[in-house]
């Protein structure tokens, strides 16, 4: 016979204004299996708690409902309480009357009948609790981070300092990310590569990172504290083994018209390549798409087209005959850091966009994005840091800045604002202006966004001791007028047209996720929003963590960022990593289904609704050890709880140990029975 | 016209007494001629495979059998099944749903033209629109791919039924709510819970049904219209998506509950929100279990 004990909170005024608890108290009192119940003012306060204390001891209860806020309040609380009575924590279970209840309703009388119709639902649930106890897990303390741009390498530096291995994965030839990129660093105008390269090179000399470039992942298994993710290192025709980073080979390769990558397409590359001077390795990987070699291969040659570099290799390290290998790293936590990339706002769009034709992005060749300009303006650039323009190498003396294209319309673009824009608008017309001093920096924004620690003050100088001229409007349309880029655009605070003749225009473009975060979040069970970027655990508490227990998430591939918020967040997700590494074993709540194996027939649809992966199909043998058929398993370290097999399974075979079959039963049944 | 007696029986005879005179199955499950018309038959001896015919009283889905719970079947060892394109559909959601390994069955595909709506007949009869199988019309699988062996010749399109499937649907659907309420109400209540829908159906597998559970109880057992309501339409909903429509439910109902039309209308609306129709394609993920990125969501508010 269950002995229940019932405690009704009244929040201070939360509940009580609108429930009379003393009411709802002494109706669930004559409740079958009742055995106590009780009102207060505070229960979760110390008397309270004690009082819910004392009588688990006094009447030796079985289980106890408190009548309150939600479980996510205060439900570890009460359990805690319960346990220091000595009563298995999970045979305590939270009757919400405040969020469900009195928050939202006025009447006091319909209230209050609601309130005990909660409280009979969970003191029926709470007679079919039995006693759980906690999961353990092993943690294996290695991590991974997934993206060797600024936020990765942060993450990776971090947690490799806390004194756990990391395995840092960067799809391109050289870390870095787009950071390296860049010329000079807002707020401050420090050099981008001078803060960065240190960096690149600790991550690289560390004896904790490991790090695998010009890799992706392949494929994730497991679950926190261990998981099993598949690598694939792609072909790089050169053993890193062996080569020492000389050049030669990249001295002597014929195809040298292969625009940059790293210079946004403004200068060229060879087929083998390091993507940039400084890059970490500074060992070459073959672009096969490129190569003189492969496109003959492709064509069916007998004979190979080329093979200089490998003449001109001194250490015999290059080999064309490699192929992409998969290595498999087992680590208990995983950090997405794999950034973004531009809204490429030319005519032809994937994804249901439409493109900024007017713009004649990608058509005028002196029409170039935020990135371009960065390369202009960096010393190590195209130029030398010389602001020359792409079409005929001139020194423009009028350029133009367009603040959020893409950004903030929803219309052609993102919804979204991107961000980073009007405070790299307002350092580029810097940077324009401390290199051409007769020059004519003008700007087209819509509101100008600073926050920031010093921002505003940066952006105010570049209108007021840089004198870039500031108009408040869009522009319509953009074109080649002979030796001049014609811009058109209108001034909304004077409601003038403004036309331009520009030597070059640069568009601040929206930031989009990088490619391919989609199929990651899949493999990761991880989800991105409408936009792309994946989603964190909780907007405003759990910003680091994504809803899969063990997997984090920095940077821009969360929502755009600039460079301190994206390194904050790599230190918050090595935090968070560290944490999870503190201990040899996780614990984790029993809300996890189990099978019944003698009803399960194996069907599988369980394992291929499963979000998170957690279900397998596990053999059944009789007692002299042949197999004899197979059912669903649930692996315990991987549910989450959600209950999504519980809803397929045709025979229900599976079920929430805390949210059984017969407790939601029982929780219908109350509200049916009892008048 | 189609013959009433289909083309390809010397081959079907000849590939099962292969079959069992090799060793390959054990067991060859197809249909004999008896007394009362066409019924399912287990060889086991090649020198009585000539038993087996395939007519237009062939209407049995023999799919049934290769249920792995059916433990008297399992017994004899592997099996050689013959099987019309429905019923290989069926096979499809076996290996589907991991019930099966494709080596645990010989399959031995026979092309139909279409069976008649009643079997019981001491001789086959050419099908006309008055007495084919309604579900016949609008076949989708008269070449099926998942089989060993394909016997027979291509067939011609069944004829159209008097009243198809399709029509006595959108009639039901053209009537107002408390029409159809009075309409299914008057079919349920006929229901005496013998569960023969069940047995037949070859993809009713689970070894204990949602309906025998009784802690909970879900489903009252009790031949009361409020049990019969709940299990008619789980029974319906659990086959959502999975449904092959041999008709076997319908043909079994002692008290003549169109069960066709649940199934056809459920058929619908998979077809109609997932793009999703039952083939014999056991790697065509029913949309229980696929997840696709452009998924309907908008029930998520």
């Amino acid at each position: 016979m269950s002995r229940i004990g019932v405690f009704v909170c009244h929040c201070g005024e939360n509940i009580a204004r609108t429930v009379d608890c003393a009411k709802v108290a002494e109706t669930l009192k004559d409740h079958p299996g009742v055995a106590v119940a009780e009102d207060y003012k505070y229960m979760c306060s110390d008397p309270g708690q004690a009082l819910v204390k004392k009588a688990i001891e006094e009447n030796n209860l079985t289980g106890v409902v408190i009548a309150a806020c939600s479980p996510h309040m205060h439900e570890k609380t009460f359990r805690r309480a319960a346990d220091q009575a000595g009563l298995n924590k999970f045979m305590c279970e939270m009757a919400n009357i405040r969020e469900h209840c009195s928050w939202i309703h006025e009447d006091k009388d319909e209230a209050t009948a609601k309130a005990i119709d909660i409280g009979r639902t969970i003191i029926e649930k709470v007679k079919h609790n039995r006693p759980l106890e906690t999961i353990k897990i092993p943690v294996t303390k290695r991590a991974m981070v997934i993206g060797g741009g600024i936020a990765g390498i942060q993450a990776a530096l971090d947690i490799a300092d806390g004194g756990h291995e990391v395995i840092l994965v960067e799809k391109e030839a050289s870390i870095g990310g787009h950071m390296s990129q860049l010329s000079e660093t807002f707020p401050t105008l420090d050099c981008s590569q001078c803060i960065l390269t240190p960096r690149m090179v600790e991550a690289f000399q560390h004896p904790n990172i490991k790090l695998h470039t010009w890799s992706e992942v392949e494929k994730v298994d497991g679950y926190i504290g261990n998981f099993e993710v598949t690598v694939r290192k792609k072909a790089r025709s050169v053993d890193q083994d062996l080569c020492n980073g000389c050049g030669d080979c990249f001295g002597v390769c014929p195809s040298k018209k292969i625009p940059s990558e790293f210079e946004a397409g403004l200068g060229n590359r060879t087929a083998i390549y390091v993507p940039f001077p400084q890059a970490v390795p500074n060992q070459p990987v073959l672009d096969r798409v490129n190569c003189t070699l492969f496109k003959g291969r492709r064509k069916g040659l007998a004979k190979d087209a080329c093979g200089k570099c490998k003449e001109a290799c001194l250490k015999g390290a290059i080999d064309y005959d490699t192929e992409d290998t998969f290595v498999t790293e087992e680590v208990g936590a995983i950090v997405i850091a794999t950034g973004f990339k531009l809204y490429d706002i030319g005519k032809d769009q994937p994804d249901g966009l439409k493109g900024y034709g007017e713009y004649g992005y990608g058509e005028v060749p002196d029409v170039i994005d935020g990135l371009q300009f960065e390369r202009l303006a960096s010393a190590s650039g195209p130029t030398a840091g010389a602001i020359l323009r792409p079409s005929d190498g001139k020194e423009p003396k009028t350029v133009v800045f367009v603040h959020c294209v893409g950004s903030r319309d929803p219309e052609k673009g993102m919804s979204y604002c991107s961000k980073i824009c009007c405070m790299y608008n307002a350092k580029h017309a810097m940077l324009y202006k401390h290199k051409v001093h007769d020059g004519r920096a003008v700007a087209f924004y819509m509101d100008i966004r600073a926050a920031g620690k010093g921002y505003d003050e940066f952006s105010r100088r570049a209108i007021e001791e840089d004198h870039a001229e500031y108009i408040r409007g869009r522009v319509s349309r953009i074109f080649r007028d002979g030796d001049k880029v014609k811009v058109w655009g209108f001034d909304t605070l004077s409601g003038e047209q403004v036309v331009i003749d520009a030597d070059m225009v640069v568009l601040a473009t929206a930031i989009r996720p990088n490619d391919g975060v989609k199929e990651l979040a899949q493999k990761l069970s991880v989800s991105v929003d409408a936009d792309g970027f994946i989603n964190e655990a909780h907007p405003k508490l759990r910003p680091v963590e994504t809803n899969t227990a063990g997997v984090f998430v920095a940077g821009a591939c969360q929502s755009p960022r600039d460079i301190p918020d994206a390194v904050a967040m790599a230190s918050a997700t090595s935090a968070k990593v560290l944490g999870l590494f503190s201990s040899d074993e996780l614990e984790r709540e029993p809300a996890v289904a189990i099978v019944n194996e003698q009803t399960c027939i194996g069907c599988m649809r369980c394992e291929l609704v499963c979000p998170y992966g957690a279900i397998e199909q596990r053999e059944v043998c009789t007692v002299d050890g042949h197999v004899c058929g197979h059912t669903a398993y649930v692996n315990p370290g991987v549910c989450q709880g959600c209950g999504t097999c519980q809803a397929v399974c045709l025979s229900k075979s599976v079920e929430l140990q805390t949210f059984t079959d017969e407790q939601i039963f029982s929780e219908i049944n109350a509200l049916c029975a009892w008048e | 016209m189609t013959e009433p007696i289909y083309t390809g029986v010397d081959d079907l005879r000849r590939i099962a007494r292969e079959l069992l005179e090799a060793g390959d199955v054990r067991v060859i499950i197809g249909w004999e001629h008896a007394r009362r018309g066409a019924r399912p038959v287990f060889v086991s001896d090649p020198a009585e495979t000539d038993k087996l015919i395939f007519d237009t009283r062939c209407v049995h889905n023999l799919v049934t059998y290769l249920n792995p719970r059916r433990d008297a079947v399992a017994e004899f060892g592997k099996i050689g099944l013959v099987v019309k394109g429905c019923d290989v559909k069926a096979v499809a959601g076996l290996l589907r749903e991991a019930q099966l390994t494709r080596d645990d069955v010989v399959l031995i595909g026979v092309r139909c033209g279409g069976v008649l709506e009643e079997n019981e007949l001491p001789a086959a009869l050419a099908l006309t629109p008055e007495n084919v199988a309604p579900r016949c019309y609008g076949c989708d699988n008269r070449e099926p791919t998942l089989t060993d062996h394909l016997v027979g010749e291509p067939q011609p399109e069944p004829p159209r039924p008097v009243m198809t499937i399709d029509e006595r649907v959108a009639v039901l659907d053209g009537q107002p709510l408390e029409e159809r309420w009075a309409f299914w109400t008057d079919q349920f209540s006929k229901c005496v819970r013998c569960y023969a829908c069940r047995q037949v159906c070859p993809l009713c597998i689970c070894e204990r049904c949602i309906v025998e559970k009784t802690q909970p109880q879900w489903i009252e057992s009790s031949s009361h219209p409020r049990g019969n309501f709940s299990w008619n339409i789980t029974r319906a909903v659990h086959l959502a998506g999975r449904c092959v429509d041999c008709g076997e439910c319908e043909r079994f109902c002692p008290v003549g509950i169109p069960l066709s039309l649940l199934n056809r209308k459920l058929q619908h609306i998979v077809r109609d929100r997932y793009e999703y129709t039952v083939s014999d394609d056991p790697e065509n993920a029913a949309p229980i279990g696929d997840y696709r990125l452009d998924d309907q969501q908008e029930f998520i508010k």
